[in-house]
């Protein structure tokens, strides 16, 4: 499959600085987004670490797949999926102990969501409630489970997805990296269908716009970083009351070569 | 207030009506609706109130509960449908209830942006317990395990039933969806059923599904026994314990 993808970051209307950061690794697949929180600007540091120790993580387990695993994810994941969940795991690891070391830092944290692309299939990471959707045939489908108090709440039945977008304690997680120095790492996988348009983003953009626009804004603007870029404008419009960070990225069917046996004996592009 | 009406040929033999305990059907002369004839088990079925929803459910009887025709584990009740047991058909009088549609305008107000805190175990523990002590209604009742099953009622399918254990399934032709349709002219993917945090939702692929005859626009919420339409396939959704 073809893949093309794009991302923007922005510090929003209100915040003084950015601490959300995310990174887009096209030779691997790779896309990480990650939001910071802790005073100082230390959010900054958290969200940092934790994209850039994901990225080093599976490049370098890609490179050797002899590079430790951290932690477990279930048996039935694949290589791809238990090597991202590690890749997290050293993240949090990493911003634990920096938090440790370096006592201006304590109280820093971080979410993380990361996907990484198969030929047919996502691997799917995440601590916290930065969100991962896929949108396929017209229907937006949230890929991860915040691990926010209120979600917990809708999903125990206690309350209605309604009162959850209006509670005040929407900030309230209950995972985070960098809190411990264990933390447990939403793992899924997903198949995937030409078509399929994966959105990551930071809650400052899932709680200032809609689902269904969302949804409009993916089927209207085709170009990955456009798409993102008008994402990241409505949510400001809005009020833009956070840091705001979007990952687009199309999945297409590789465009067919008439007589393509003609061509055999040329390197083929992966 | 619904009501059940008991039917030997076309003749009324009893009414009941359902109110907050479920209303059961069998042999046993213990039963709300006793019917006395072999082909019907002690305890046949019951019908109940889940929800604001009416439903029934076979209680593994022998012959079976069928609603309008098909055999069912659970069913949802509509106003009109009968249910046979045997030879018997018990009809349903219900007033319809609307529907209440899942609102997905524009965001009210924005939201009190707080710094973000992470709970600590202990506090996590003693928030969760408060809030349950609400009571708990979800789907996902974390006490019974409730497993969301797709049982084939009609249709050409490679399984008997499926399980849905991810969080995107998909009905079609394609290879990787969950539910395979057999069949030159299908397509793909027909239709989606998608898990949220508040239940499983069923959306339109290439096709239009209906749910329970109604065909359905954007997303619709899926209870326990709705009747899914999709491609000449017809599917029960229920929850397994």
């Amino acid at each position: 499959m073809e893949i093309v993808s794009g991302g923007v970051t922005d510090v929003g209307r209100v915040r003084t600085n950015n601490e959300d950061s995310y990174k887009i690794l096209e030779g691997l697949n790779l896309y990480v987004l990650s939001d910071g929180m802790g005073g100082e600007a230390h959010g900054e540091v958290a969200s940092g670490l934790a994209v850039d120790t994901v990225v080093k993580y599976c490049s370098e387990a890609k490179a050797d797949s002899g590079v430790t695993l951290v932690g477990t994810a279930p048996d039935h994941f694949g290589e791809k999926t238990k090597r991202l969940q590690s890749a997290v795991q050293q993240a949090n690891l990493n911003i634990y102990e920096s938090a440790q070391k370096n006592q201006a830092q304590r109280g820093m944290g971080a979410t993380v969501t990361t996907v990484w692309a198969n030929d047919d299939r996502l691997s799917v990471a995440h601590v916290g409630d930065s969100r991962a959707y896929l949108l396929r045939m017209g229907n937006l489908q949230q890929l991860t489970s915040d691990h926010s108090l209120v979600a917990e709440q809708v999903r125990r039945g206690i309350i209605t997805p309604q009162q959850a977008e209006e509670s005040e304690m929407q900030s309230v997680l209950l995972r985070a990296l960098g809190a411990h120095p264990e933390v447990e790492v939403d793992v899924d996988e997903v198949g995937i269908y030409p078509g399929d348009i994966l959105l990551i983003c930071s809650d400052g953009l899932s709680r200032m716009v809609t689902e269904p626009e969302i949804a409009g804004t993916l089927q209207a603007e085709t170009r990955p970083v456009e798409a993102a870029q008008k994402l990241v404008d409505l949510a400001n419009e809005r009020g833009g009351l956070d840091n705001v960070t979007v990952i687009v990225v199309r999945f297409q069917e590789k465009a067919k070569q008439w007589f393509s046996w003609l061509w055999r004996g040329r390197a083929k592009k992966d | 207030m619904a009501k059940l009406s008991l039917m030997f040929e076309s003749k009324l033999v009893k009414e009941v009506p359902i109110g907050n305990r479920p209303v059961t059907i069998g042999r046993a002369p213990d039963n709300d609706i006793p019917i006395d004839n072999l082909a019907i088990s002690n305890y046949h079925a019951r019908v109940y109130y889940e929800a604001g929803r009416l439903v029934v459910e076979d209680l593994d009887s022998l012959n079976g509960t069928f609603v309008n025709d098909l055999r069912v584990e659970r069913a949802t009740l509509h106003d009109g449908d009968s249910i046979w047991i045997g030879k018997h058909n018990i009809k349903v009088d219900a007033t319809a209830d609307a529907a209440i549609p899942w609102d997905s305008g524009r965001k009210a107000a924005a939201p009190k942006i707080n710094e973000t805190m992470v709970l600590d175990t202990k506090a996590r523990r003693d928030m969760l317990q408060q809030a349950a002590a609400l009571g708990e209604r979800s789907q996902f009742s974390p006490g019974r395990l409730k497993m969301p099953t797709l049982v084939v009622l009609s249709g050409k399918l490679d399984q008997k039933e499926y399980l849905l254990t991810n969080r995107l399934t998909v009905i079609g032709k394609s290879p990787m969806a969950t539910v395979r349709l057999r069949g030159w002219f299908k397509p793909k993917m027909a239709a989606q059923i998608n898990q949220r945090d508040d239940g499983y939702y069923l959306g339109t692929g290439d096709k239009v599904p209906s749910v329970n005859g109604t065909p359905i626009s954007g997303t619709v919420r899926l209870n326990d026994g709705d009747l899914i339409d999709v491609c000449g396939v017809r599917l029960n959704f229920i929850f397994r314990e």
